[in-house]
């Protein structure tokens, strides 16, 4: 019983970390722009790749921390689906290019049918067809999200049919979506006390007052309860534990949830300003609410657990 | 990052499950009734005769020496079995941490094996009528005198003390301020005055305890006078913490409100659900928090985290089962954990109390 993240896995997280943090304010810009070419140059979108393709062959435990850095920093662009979806979709040659960081992908949602960033996609790939952007006629559908934008994506010209299951692909994907909504909620936390340290009102730091003290300490309780499901879910998706879907669910209901109360409490925090386009606060709203919808909304994933755990013992 | 169980710690699992099939009593009488006490204290004398009522205690006071990974194994088994409350929770899970940490070698000897077999059951008294969540402001005293100590004073809500034999608890040595100056005594409740109070469930689980020049020696004395508050301070994180109430307790009862919940409203057995998953994130939580305490780490403020999420998971639980079970709650088990459930937010330092210390001291938000 080690339920602790390795010096290799943190390591791994804290270069992230550092890498997007250095890429200022423009990062929130750009989907697929030079954050993630920087990214691509550090291997991130080979690490779940299989070596004899060389990508890294890592583990989703291992990585999990790294793409809760992809939330935190609020990186925009179909991250998920390449990192994380795509190892497990696609075959050989992509897998190839994949690992260098030269094919970005993305997926049509199993539920809403959307594409997320499909316009910056090489590939685009509605299970179990693939086919080049060139190939899918895109229609923008309006979003929440700026830094991930949806399109109704039609197949009229060629596509391949892919081998195998999604099943390994998409339980991975929505771990790594609570994985970034652990991140985003983290952010939310972290800048709002930050401010209410130094907005005054009254004559004091607003963090002085009891009744925003209370509200962000329950975002510290939300968000120190939902990451630990996370990163259970990444063990039991790496492991195929029996009990893996009934995690995953678990993963994506908690961490959604959590980072859906963070934002609210950040916006109440902020007041007017952060109902604003004058604060970058609203990308991170923005990112809560669009992940806490991806693969599967917060109420579908509990209803899973709910069906999941009637009968069933407890892990061990 | 693993969540395996060694060898050794699923053969300890499998002999606790065992152990406990075969033993554990069934309808035992409230432990704050005097007959309930009784058989409360004897369930404890035959768990401490299998060597299960303080796992991770060493062996010479009558423990296992066994690691927080095996001790919340063996919590969560003994709750899943349906095991009772531990009538000496009090004295094994608060005061036993600060004697191992602060106590002489006589006053380990004197009073920790006995405690272990419930032959002594302590009571916790710090709060006072003007002292509860501003427990600083605490006023009982005790006087020098010749080999030790007269306590004065008056205290209350003291848990387990209508029936209990023994009380730890702060009083003031000298004058020098709020924090400084108190003192932390161990002593007999025999020449105290108790008068039990009935709680919600009208049994009369705590006790007021008044002092009327009550001699204490300085053996009773832990640690060094005027070092009573930051001694306290050290009992605080156990009972907030993963001491008093570890995730074994919330696992069984998720269990039990999902069982009792299926078949029901989509909505309602969506919110056992929740429930269910919180247990979960409690024990995961925990089992992170225990790497952390193994490598050398101190718990401190975090463990506020911990006691606002399974105060409010267990009223939560209990709250549901009552909706779930209707006009016919009072008649299981339900009702009475629903009450029980009621205190949790208020005992161990309010949670309006936590939530500021997790804004202060873990955020550092400013005072
Ligand atoms: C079942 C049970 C068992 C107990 N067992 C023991 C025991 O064994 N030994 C023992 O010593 N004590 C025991 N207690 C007492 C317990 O520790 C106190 O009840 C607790 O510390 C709160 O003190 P109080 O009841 O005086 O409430 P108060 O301090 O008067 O608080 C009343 C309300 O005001 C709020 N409040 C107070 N100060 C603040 C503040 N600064 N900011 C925001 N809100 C505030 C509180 O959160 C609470 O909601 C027990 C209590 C219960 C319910």
């Amino acid at each position: 019983m080690n339920f602790a993240f390795t010096d290799d896995q943190l390591a791994l997280a804290a270069t992230v970390r550092d890498l997007l943090a250095a890429q200022g304010p423009g990062l929130l810009a750009e989907r697929r722009g030079p954050a993630w070419a920087r990214l691509a140059e550090l291997g991130f979108f080979g690490l779940l790749v299989p070596a004899e393709h060389d990508g890294l062959g890592l583990r989703l435990a291992d990585v999990v921390l790294a793409l809760e850095e992809t939330g935190r920093a609020c990186l925009p662009g179909p991250v998920v689906e390449t990192a994380v979806a795509a190892p497990f979709l696609l075959g050989g040659p992509e897998l190839g290019k994949l690992a260098t960081g030269a094919l970005c992908v993305t997926l049509v949602q199993p539920g809403s049918g959307l594409a997320v960033d499909a316009d910056v996609a090489d590939l685009v790939v509605a299970w179990p067809r693939a086919a080049g952007r060139d190939a899918v006629r895109l229609t923008p559908h309006p979003g929440t999200d700026p830094g991930r934008r949806m399109f109704e994506a039609s197949f009229d010209g060629e596509a391949v049919l892919l081998p195998g299951s999604a099943v390994p692909a998409l339980r991975r994907a929505t771990v790594a979506t609570a994985a970034q909504l652990v991140g985003v909620a983290r952010w939310l936390l972290d800048t709002s006390v930050a401010y209410a340290k130094v907005r005054t009102q009254f004559g004091r730091p607003i963090g002085a007052f009891q009744a925003v003290k209370h509200m962000l300490a329950d975002v510290a309780v939300a968000v120190e309860f939902a990451a630990p499901l996370v990163y259970r879910a990444a063990l039991a998706v790496d492991c195929s534990e029996a009990t893996a879907d009934r995690d995953v669910s678990g993963a994506k209901a908690a961490a959604g949830e959590a980072a859906v109360l963070a934002a609210r409490t950040a916006l109440q925090v902020h007041g007017a300003v952060g109902y604003t386009h004058e604060l970058d606060l609203r990308h991170w709203l923005a990112r809560a609410w669009s992940l806490a919808a991806a693969y599967g909304g917060t109420a579908e994933h509990r209803a899973r657990v709910r069906e999941a755990v009637a009968g069933v013992p407890r892990w061990p | 990052m693993d969540l395996d169980f060694t060898a050794a710690e699923r053969d300890f699992r499998a002999e606790v499950r065992a152990w406990l099939a075969a033993n554990v009593p069934r309808n035992l009488p409230s432990m704050n009734t005097p007959a309930g006490f009784q058989a409360h204290r004897e369930w404890e004398a035959r768990l401490a005769d299998a060597r299960l009522s303080v796992v991770s205690w060493p062996e010479e006071y009558g423990g296992r020496g066994a690691s927080l990974v095996e001790w919340l194994i063996f919590e969560e088994e003994y709750w899943a079995a349906g095991a009772p409350g531990r009538v000496s929770q009090n004295g094994i899970f608060l005061l036993a941490p600060t004697l191992f940490a602060y106590g002489t070698e006589e006053q380990k000897a004197g009073f920790l094996p006995r405690m272990a077999r419930a032959e002594d059951v302590w009571a916790q008294a710090w709060s006072e009528p003007e002292a509860g969540s501003d427990l600083a402001a605490l006023t009982s005293r005790a006087v020098r005198t010749d080999g030790g100590w007269l306590l004065h004073g008056h205290k209350t809500w003291s848990s387990r003390a209508a029936h209990a034999s023994h009380g730890f608890g702060l009083f003031r040595t000298s004058g020098e301020g709020r924090h400084r100056g108190l003192t932390y005594f161990l002593f007999p409740l025999r020449d105290v005055e108790v008068r039990p109070i009935a709680q919600l469930d009208g049994e009369p689980g705590f006790a007021e305890l008044r002092f009327d020049g009550v001699f204490v020696p300085d053996s009773g004395v832990l640690g060094a006078p005027g070092e009573g508050w930051r001694i306290a301070m050290a009992t605080t994180s156990s009972e907030r913490g993963l001491t008093l109430r570890s995730p074994g307790r919330f696992l069984a009862t998720a269990d039990r409100l999902v069982e009792l919940a299926a078949g029901a409203d989509p909505a309602l057995a969506d919110r056992a659900a929740r429930c269910w998953l919180d247990a979960e994130a409690y024990r995961l939580q925990t089992y992170a928090v225990a790497r952390r305490i193994a490598s050398g780490r101190d718990l401190g403020p975090a463990a506020s985290l911990g006691k606002v999420f399974w105060s409010e998971l267990d009223l939560r639980m209990h709250t549901l089962a009552l909706e779930l079970l209707g006009e016919r709650a009072a008649a299981t088990p339900w009702f009475d954990g629903f009450l029980f459930a009621l205190a949790g937010p208020i005992y161990a330092g309010t949670n309006e109390i936590q939530r500021t210390i997790i804004a202060e001291r873990v955020l550092g938000l400013p005072r």
